[in-house]
């Protein structure tokens, strides 16, 4: 085995592990013999196994494909785009979400359990269209990020003029949706998420040599037989989908996407493949674990998750910027 | 000599301008062509019609035809116009740390299918060509951090890879100092694959090139030997400096020197004497 994948081997050892150990916190005092018990189907206290199967084992799952979910966005869009900073947030998603959830929170108070994540859903890829249009109308496809800078800030305009004349209680609702939790998130919820996930892991496999090869350039990579407009799109879909859900169901949780692949790219590599397998392992962890850090650092109260994953980002943020000054 | 591509009446237009106008030549294999011609002259849009970059041709733009192989190059697919023409490109600066191996590894793209994975065969092909170009020890470097010369040779090497007929080069020499443009050059020609480059100097051009096409203001002037296209009164009219042809004593080639207007001393000579 390389070296590669040795490190990729030991990062999928290290994600069951983590997903085992993450069940064992939380306000139910639950050890390992108990987890272990309740796992192969011989469990002897009822209560830990309700727990451990609707409670804790559902919300690891989805903080795992959740992870996996924003990290191997933001992996495609850098890739594709060419620039390290593209982060599925810079495209105006989940401000699309914020404003679809918000409509949803004024308008339809009574069904909030699926018209949120319905709602957030379709305001994100009501952005997406919105900024893919605009990149293609200015016939310049490589401007989708700022055109995803542009739409973001509108729609965010739209949702704080909705909150500040909206209903406080509402207006609530949303801005701790906004911060993101996964305190709320059920089975069905994995389901989904990890199906959408694996298309995207199949379509990027499919096609890991045409997005390497716009990591030369978009003229480079049409002399190799890649028609990159539609290239680009297609992936911007792709992670469009992917985040949309997790937005949809868990909130706002930035800076995933922009910092574990940068950490692979240091760690692994650079070319396509590499960089989504190592992104979805490390992208699991690193959620795993902050939504331990969310749900056990306070006594009686849960963090929100975004507020964790923001913090962490924007110091990571000028991490890479001072690496960057020592390195030119 | 087989004809592998066939440009006839290829013209060009956008409002006002003639980018191109009635082109015709053919190519043969084995050649190696330089395109040469003033700034704007529309060397680099002729590159780009003919290999259909991005479907160029199907502009309503654009009349005329480019043939491969007897077809017309529009028929055939991205993939297939990609597995007959590789390109080097002027500029490649990539952001990424991409290792020397990850750009060979590209020009395996247009004869991968699908979901497809590196084998020992690649991996082969690989360290030949790049030995080919003298950079086996650099397989593991990172392209950004080689010379630009160095930079030019794996991207000739990626086109072995990408085992094309025809070598496409634009401005192969820019930016490499007087040595690399002699290296790069002398390699272009030992590769025995048909070559078809711009060339901004005409004394490389001359010496590395066995027929050179002359554009200026999107018209082939003309299209011969290194010493009937380097005629100094027609390199006078389309450079617009009085120009003088001789032969070079070691090479043979014929090289040509250029003087500034109303001044019958040498640009250098002149220079010099400003300076004193």
């Amino acid at each position: 085995m390389n070296k590669v994948s040795t490190i990729l081997f030991a990062l999928a050892i290290l994600v069951i592990l983590s997903a085992l150990a993450a069940i064992t916190f939380g306000p139910a005092d639950i050890d390992s013999t108990q987890l272990l018990n309740c796992l192969v189907g011989t469990c002897q206290n009822q209560i830990a196994n309700i727990v451990i199967w609707q409670v804790r084992i559902p919300r690891v799952l989805v903080a795992l494909v959740a992870g996996m979910g924003l990290a191997i966005a933001g992996a495609i869009l850098q890739n594709t785009t060419r620039n390290p900073l593209a982060d599925p947030y810079l495209f105006g998603i989940v401000s699309g979400a914020g404003l679809g959830a918000t409509i949803a929170n004024i308008s339809l108070a009574d069904n909030l359990t699926i018209a949120l994540p319905l709602a957030a859903f379709l305001g994100a890829l009501f952005s997406v269209v919105i900024v893919v249009f605009i990149a293609k109308v200015l016939q310049r496809m490589e401007q989708l990020l700022l055109a995803g800078v542009a739409v973001s800030f509108m729609l965010a305009s739209i949702t704080q003029f909705i909150l500040y004349f909206g209903e406080p209680f509402a207006t609530n609702r949303v801005i701790f949706w906004l911060m993101g939790s996964l305190a709320r998130v059920e089975m069905s919820n994995f389901y989904v998420i990890a199906s959408i996930l694996i298309i995207a892991m199949i379509t990027v496999f499919a096609l890991h040599r045409q997005i390497d090869a716009l990591l030369l350039g978009d003229e480079s990579a049409a002399s190799l037989g890649v028609d990159v407009d539609k290239l680009r799109l297609l992936m911007l879909g792709i992670c469009a989908a992917l985040t949309a859900t997790i937005v949809a169901y868990c909130g706002g949780i930035g800076f995933v996407g922009l910092m574990i692949p940068h950490i692979v790219r240091q760690l692994i590599g650079v070319t396509t493949l590499k960089l989504i397998i190592g992104s979805a392992l490390i992208g699991a962890i690193f959620l795993i674990w902050v939504d331990v850090i969310a749900r056990s650092s306070l006594p009686h109260a849960e963090i929100p998750i975004g507020i964790i994953t923001s913090a962490l980002g924007s110091i990571f943020f000028l991490f890479i910027m001072y690496r960057s000054r020592a390195i030119t | 000599m087989s004809t592998l591509l066939n440009i006839s009446g290829l013209s060009w237009r956008v409002p006002n301008k003639a980018i191109l106008h009635n082109i015709n030549f053919n190519v043969s294999k084995g050649e190696v062509i330089g395109i040469i011609g003033p700034n704007g002259a529309g060397k680099t849009s002729l590159l780009r019609c003919l290999t259909n970059q991005a479907n160029i041709l199907a502009s309503k733009n654009i009349s005329g035809s480019v043939q491969l192989k007897n077809r017309p190059i529009t028929q055939y697919s991205a993939k297939a116009v990609a597995q007959h023409f590789a390109l080097v490109m002027q500029k490649n600066d990539t952001i990424f740390a991409l290792s020397v191996q990850d750009v060979m590894k590209m020009g395996l793209l247009p004869h991968k299918t699908l979901f497809s994975l590196d084998n020992d065969h690649d991996k082969a092909q690989i360290a030949l060509a790049l030995s080919k170009v003298g950079l086996s020890h650099a397989l593991n470097s990172h392209f950004n951090l080689l010379s630009g010369g160095e930079q030019q040779r794996v991207l000739i090497a990626r086109a072995l890879v990408q085992a094309s007929q025809i070598l496409i080069l634009d401005e192969p020499t820019n930016h490499l100092d007087v040595y690399y443009q002699h290296q790069v050059l002398q390699l272009v020609n030992k590769l025995n694959i048909t070559v078809i480059m711009t060339v901004h100097d005409l004394n490389l051009a001359s010496l590395y090139c066995q027929r050179l096409l002359l554009l200026n203001q999107g018209e082939l002037i003309c299209d011969g030997s290194p010493k009937e296209v380097l005629a100094p009164k027609q390199l006078s009219q389309v450079f617009g400096l009085p120009c003088q042809q001789s032969v070079d004593a070691i090479t043979g080639a014929t090289q040509v020197s250029f003087y500034l207007k109303d001044t019958n001393i040498r640009a250098s000579h002149f220079a010099e004497s400003l300076s004193e």
